[in-house]
């Protein structure tokens, strides 16, 4: 029995997400370490509110950035332990097609969900709710360029020991223009100027890494495990 | 006609040509690069702006050049190594990394000591200065990321896949004057058109870049020896290699 | 030269000597690191070929 590209695409989808809401605990991690984080910059710097409102992109998109990287170790691991990861590209489907599958399965329960819980940061940031619709959609965006340099991040270093020190080494000096743009299309949100240049910039890097990401995750996967 | 091209993949050739330029480009590293120094510190005339401070032009250009040169070159090293097998390719991107990594902290840090004086701080978050940056943590990531592999080749082709990832900084590194409103000046030498530098400045400056060109070469020769050994240990070469 | 003289680099002198002086550290570094992996290199050969030598005269003893 053959299964085409898009229906293979969706069981793999089916079968990370299926996996990943059997440990639930796993799912929510990332996120309550979100938003402990972000409450970490307002006690550390004791700050008014009018200037927490100043440096609320930065601390939102920092604080998305390191909780993401949490769940990036895990995204090649088990299957590449257990040698899962081979026999689905021995499956006649391609290891790019797995891998994109399961960067966007990651994408939908790391990032989708930082998305959703942002606004309620963004409460206690104490931005206002005009900029949310901003914030959201470049999280949406960098969190799914994120994923994709994580998964190339990943594909490195896959069965290495201490493999994720080594991968916020990689990812996080690739994510450092993201965070920048991020950031400042939140900012000028929030300064209630204009935010497109920053918007469409995010959205390039965003398309730039969805379309070239996956054939070097492809490639770093088999250096690695071959 | 092509065959100086192809013996380049062979080890024992590499090692031996190695060899025989690393005292040329040394000897000739160590008088451009003495001519720089001098003419540039003591007979190149002050800047009518900066005065005497312009002079650290002289170590730190160059310096930037050679951390986005080097970082080109391992990239396309690692990627002949990853594409047509070329274990040399490795070979070079082995020995360029250490020397790159250096010359991205010399040219901030002189940036840095530069900056104060000019712009009244040291450090900026500037486009330049920030891509800079991560330029160095780029050379960190594929220094650490060879190193964490048992096997040496595996850690050769995924140091060399992160180098070409990374790469995609080096044009943002070079472009960020003109695309965004940078502190950093723009470009004087390496554009279209005539130079917007002094001829009595631009010499000094000149040899400088020429002279950390060939350093750049004999220490390159030197490591590559190096990396040639240690990946081909067991050969048959080697032995009449070491005689020498 | 101006204004204290050479090694007063009209008043900049602490932020361009030390800037040489890093150069001068960088490339120094350079080259000695990169002779000393070569000699370091040149050592681990020499020594794996006397083992395998050493080795191809017990088998044959």
């Amino acid at each position: 029995m053959s299964v085409g590209p898009f229906e293979a695409f969706w069981l793999i989808m089916r079968r990370e997400l299926t996996l990943s809401f059997r440990r639930p605990e796993q799912l929510l991690q990332p996120l309550v370490f979100f938003l402990i984080v972000t409450t970490l910059f307002p006690l550390g710097l004791n700050l008014q509110l009018s200037l927490l409102r100043d440096m609320s992109p930065g601390v939102l998109w920092v604080a998305a950035l390191l909780s993401s990287l949490l769940s990036l170790d895990a995204l090649f691991k088990s299957d590449a332990d257990d040698g899962t990861l081979e026999q689905l590209a021995l499956g006649g489907q391609g290891l790019t097609l797995i891998v994109t599958a399961k960067t966007c399965a990651h994408w939908v329960v790391s990032g989708a969900a930082l998305v959703l819980v942002a606004p309620l940061v963004a409460i206690a940031l104490n931005i206002p709710t005009g900029a949310f619709a901003t914030m959201m959609v470049s999280l949406a965006m960098g969190t799914l360029t994120l994923s994709w340099l994580g998964a190339i991040g990943a594909g490195l270093t896959v069965g290495l020991r201490r493999g994720n020190v080594l991968l916020s080494l990689i990812v996080l000096p690739l994510a450092m223009p993201l965070l920048i743009f991020g950031a400042a299309a939140t900012d000028r949100a929030i300064s209630q100027v204009s935010t497109a240049g920053a918007l469409y910039f995010l959205a390039a890097l965003c398309v730039f890494t969805c379309t070239l990401a996956p054939f070097a995750a492809t490639a770093a996967l088999r250096i690695t495990l071959e | 006609m092509w065959t100086w091209f192809y013996k380049l993949a062979s080890p024992p050739h590499v090692y031996s040509v190695a060899g025989a330029f690393a005292p040329w480009f040394l000897g000739l590293a160590a008088l451009t690069l003495g001519f720089g120094v001098i003419d540039g510190l003591a007979f190149a005339p002050p800047d009518y702006q900066q005065g005497d401070a312009f002079r650290i032009i002289y170590v730190h250009a160059p310096a930037a050049w050679m951390s986005t040169f080097i970082y080109t070159t391992m990239a396309v090293a690692g990627a002949i190594g990853l594409i047509w097998r070329i274990k040399m390719g490795h070979a070079v991107a082995a020995a360029c990394a250490p020397v790159g990594a250096s010359f991205t902290v010399l040219a901030l840090a002189t940036g840095s000591l530069w900056g104060k004086p000019m712009w009244g701080t040291y450090w900026a978050w500037d486009p330049r200065l920030t891509s800079e940056l991560i330029l160095l943590f780029l050379y960190v990531g594929v220094l650490s990321l060879r190193s964490a592999f048992e096997d040496a080749a595996r850690g050769d082709r995924a140091a060399a896949l992160l180098a070409i990832v990374g790469v995609v900084n080096v044009p943002i590194i070079h472009y960020s004057v003109v695309w965004w409103n940078s502190l950093h000046q723009g470009a004087t030498v390496a554009k279209l058109g005539k130079p917007s530098i002094d001829t009595a400045m631009l010499w000094p400056l000149l040899s400088m870049l020429l002279g950390s060109m060939l350093f750049f070469g004999a220490v390159l020769c030197f490591r590559l020896q190096g990396e040639v050994l240690n990946r081909e240990r067991q050969a048959s070469w080697v032995r009449q290699a070491l005689k020498s | 030269m101006n204004g204290g003289g050479f090694w007063a680099m009209g008043g900049y002198a602490r932020y361009v000597w030390p800037c040489f002086a890093l150069a001068a550290v960088v490339f120094a570094w350079n080259l000695m690191s990169a002779r000393r992996y070569h000699a370091a290199a040149r050592l681990r050969a020499r020594r794996a070929l006397i083992m395998e030598a050493a080795e191809g005269d017990e088998h044959r003893s």
